[in-house]
């Protein structure tokens, strides 16, 4: 119970959990588990299915992708209140990016079978979670629409 | 005799206006007059009365110029032709700095210039000096060169008879009678003229002259010549109120169905009496040593008039054809207190596809209630030729194409500039390029210069000990008491970073002032952070706090990828007491605006630098301006809710 408490105050702390109402945030919390990283390590692959989606409490994860060539690309960097793995939420499931990180911290992560059988029998969480994920799907989107614009360039 | 004529009015016959020549040539004036030449009436040197354009006439519609014989022998029976004045007190060409580069030295040429006399200037034509007056004498920055040129000249008005189809001087209030302006005025009726002084210099003239005092009968004559013309330009344009009327349609249609006829030319600028900006070109010797800066006539219809080392803020001939008209009719009266405008209809005569700038005004601006105009501070001013030099103390590398050049030996008035300014820069031979000041030290300055062309590349590319010229502070700094009392944030995105870097220094100096300072600054790769090293100096600091971020990287970076405003979401102050500073690219300051006014932070306390070619630094060669502003003097800084919509809007 504890543990539960302590998950859904550092929820309640992220930019992405805050304005969840307070039956998701608990929902969310009782599926939760917490994920302590190193530098370095892999959370996610590329093109692999992708286990759990999480929300970053601290530390930092890259998002990379290969580039023949070029080696791995790192595209984005996933800060605290930040999520990663949002594929777990639609087929097929396949990570769309490398996720390692690059400076040790911790997730709250959330297993994808659990969290998808959770949705589908509870549609208020559904309706409560899915605009949030929008949301922060949406503001990656327009992010990387300024990176392809690339202003830095001459 | 005449005596003492100011005031009263005389009449010279027609058969005695050589003496009037004559006698403007005799104080070794030389006399400009209207001449027929090429098909045209043009203004050129005369030495007798024989070369006025007697018994000719013209007829002018849009994008059509004829002459012809007018069957009588009046003298003035023309308008205006492709010529103007300001060919004479503004010429076409020329230079402003001689650079020597052995001697290193940048000196400003003085030309001969000999005093002038103009005879037949119109009441549309004295008022365009007039104007071009108020732009090269009535601002900061005084035109020595013109106001030799035009101080000398004498000024023999002569009032229309009548009107061509493209005249409408009494719609923009300067004619067809003089006011002021003149040293004689002339009125052509059916023997002579109807002569009369307005000035002491122009008594003088006319106490050498054969007339006698008009009759009453004369001088009605020249009150209906006059009055006559006035009725053949018909009811006046409804001009009150056209310069917000003009800027409130910045998105109207009808500048992309005019720009589908507009050739881009230029002849509407070039014939234009009022029309004033410039480009500077530089003339080399083949081996370099002596090369020559002339200023020469420029048109902001010509397609590299707006452009910078990144694009074009002007590319469509749409953007041109706006910032024409906008300027001519609607911001030169915040720039110089009046219309650019006289009415004199060359802009439509010389069209080649007749486009006629009344049609389009009635078109694109209809009334509308006047706005406040904002208030503004200008700052000093020098002569565009007048660079001071400065040695070169020790050249960075930032990156692969840029590098901090710290100068020395300075002019005291640029250790007196303060973050945010500019200074235009050059080298003997190459064009001058506007470059911030990225640093104030107690003893010189850094600049802060990206590889783009050949100018920066020469910079670049200085060693210890070289030398440079140099002109400046230009331009406003940044308002950092703006931020007392307030969390001061600065977002810097790309070569954006070396006009807030001494804008940092400043923050630093003063820190106990301020909440807290933020500096967040995005890059396109990790290899291209400027200041890495200085950077990383800050970021190890606990009075302020920096956030880099990159566009992409390498698996090498432990840093953060992502765009500036994703920097934002780590921020947790009370934003509504945050003031921001930002450079960048436009669009990335727009996307950096929007996430700031999201998070709580007022509109009025954000402040942004702008970009745009510059040249003159003065505000008068015209190429950076943007709207009511001149970026090289009411900016680069501005404060956001002043420069409203024109930010972030294509074509400005």
């Amino acid at each position: 119970m504890d543990e539960h408490r302590a998950v859904l105050s550092m929820l309640n702390e992220t930019w992405f959990g805050a304005e969840l109402a307070a039956e998701t945030q608990a929902r969310l919390a009782s599926l939760a588990s917490m994920l302590d990283f190193e530098a370095g390590t892999e959370i996610l692959r590329e093109g692999d299915e992708t286990t759990e989606m999480g929300i970053v409490i601290s530390g930092r994860l890259a998002l990379r992708m290969l580039v023949p060539g070029r080696g791995m690309v790192t595209i984005l960097s996933v800060e605290p209140g930040d999520i990663f793995g949002w594929s777990v939420l639609t087929a097929p499931y396949r990570a769309s990016s490398t996720v390692v990180a690059t400076e040790a911290g911790r997730a709250i992560v959330l297993a994808g079978p659990a969290l998808r059988a959770a949705l589908r029998a509870d549609h208020a969480l559904a309706a409560s979670l899915y605009p949030r994920m929008l949301q922060a799907v949406g503001r990656r989107l327009t992010a990387t629409r300024m990176q392809l614009l690339d202003l830095f360039a001459r | 005799m005449v005596t003492s004529s100011l005031g009263t009015q005389w009449f010279l016959a027609r058969s005695d206006l050589d003496s009037l020549v004559q006698a403007l040539r005799a104080d070794d004036r030389r006399v400009i007059g209207p001449t027929l030449a090429d098909g045209a009436i043009v203004y050129d040197e005369i030495t007798t009365a024989g070369e006025l354009p007697a018994g000719w006439t013209d007829e002018q519609a849009p994008g059509r110029y004829r002459v012809r014989p007018s069957g009588d022998d009046h003298v003035f029976d023309y308008t205006v032709g492709p010529t103007s004045w300001k060919r004479f007190t503004f010429p076409p060409l020329l230079p402003i700095t001689v650079a020597d580069r052995e001697g290193f030295t940048f000196a400003q040429p003085v030309p001969e210039i000999p005093p002038l006399a103009f005879l037949g200037v119109r009441a549309c034509e004295v008022a365009a000096l007039g104007i071009q007056d108020q732009v090269f004498l009535g601002g900061p920055f005084t035109d020595e060169d013109y106001r030799t040129r035009r101080g000398g000249a004498l000024v023999v008005a002569v009032q229309c008879t009548r009107a061509n189809a493209t005249c409408f001087c009494s719609s923009m209030g300067t004619g067809p009678e003089v006011h002021g302006g003149h040293d004689l005025l002339l009125t052509e009726v059916a023997e002579g003229f109807v002569v009369e002084a307005g000035s002491a210099r122009g008594s003088a003239v006319l106490e050498r002259l054969p007339a006698r005092q008009a009759t009453h009968a004369e001088m009605g004559a020249a009150v209906d010549g006059v009055d006559a013309c006035r009725s053949q330009m018909g009811e006046p344009l409804p001009m009150v109120g056209i310069q917000e009327r003009l800027l409130a349609q910045l998105d109207h249609p009808r500048w992309a169905e005019v720009a589908e006829r507009c050739l881009e030319c230029g002849n509407c600028t070039m014939s234009c009496p009022t029309c004033f900006c410039t480009a500077t070109v530089e003339r080399s010797d083949l081996d370099g040593t002596r090369s020559t800066s002339e200023r020469i006539w420029d048109s902001c219809f010509d397609a590299g008039f707006a452009r910078v080392a990144g694009g074009d803020f002007r590319s469509r001939s749409r953007d041109r054809y706006r910032q024409w008209l906008t300027h001519k009719f609607g911001t030169w009266w915040r720039q110089f207190g009046s219309s650019g405008c006289v009415g004199c209809g060359r802009c439509i005569t010389w069209c080649p596809v007749e486009i006629d700038v009344r049609e389009e005004l009635a078109a694109i601006a209809p009334p509308l209630p006047p706005a406040p105009e904002p208030v503004h501070v200008r700052p000093a001013a020098a002569a565009p030729g007048a660079y001071s030099v400065a040695r070169v103390e020790a050249v960075h590398f930032e990156t692969a194409d840029t590098a901090t050049l710290s100068l020395t030996e300075l002019d005291p008035a640029l250790l007196a500039g303060r973050p945010g300014q500019f200074a235009m820069v050059t080298l003997p031979a190459f064009s001058a390029v506007p470059i911030s000041i990225s640093r104030f030290r107690p003893d010189g300055i850094d600049l802060t210069i990206r590889a783009v062309g050949p100018t920066t590349t020469a910079l670049v590319n200085l060693n210890h000990g070289a030398r440079i010229g140099i002109r400046g502070p230009l331009g406003t700094s940044w308002p950092i008491e703006q931020a007392y009392g307030r969390h001061a944030v600065v977002v810097a995105g790309g070569v954006g970073l070396p006009p807030l870097r001494g804008l940092v220094d400043q923050l630093l100096a003063e820190r106990s002032r301020f909440s807290s300072v933020m500096l967040f600054y995005g890059a396109r790769t990790p290899a291209d952070l400027l200041f890495a090293d200085e950077l990383k100096a800050l970021g190890e600091r606990d009075d302020i706090s920096v956030a880099l971020t990159v566009d992409r990287a390498g698996p090498e970076w432990p840093g953060r990828v992502g765009v500036v405003t994703t920097l934002f979401d780590q921020v947790s102050c009370d934003c509504a007491r945050m003031t921001a500073f930002v450079v960048g690219p436009e669009r990335m300051m727009q996307a950096t605006i929007q996430t700031l006014i999201g998070r709580g932070v007022a509109r009025d306390r954000i402040f942004v630098s702008m970009e745009r070619h510059m040249e003159c630094g003065i505000g008068l060669c015209g190429h950076c301006q943007m709207g009511r502003f001149f970026i090289c003097k009411d900016g680069p800084v501005f404060r956001l809710t002043e420069i409203g919509d024109t930010f972030n809007r294509e074509g400005i």
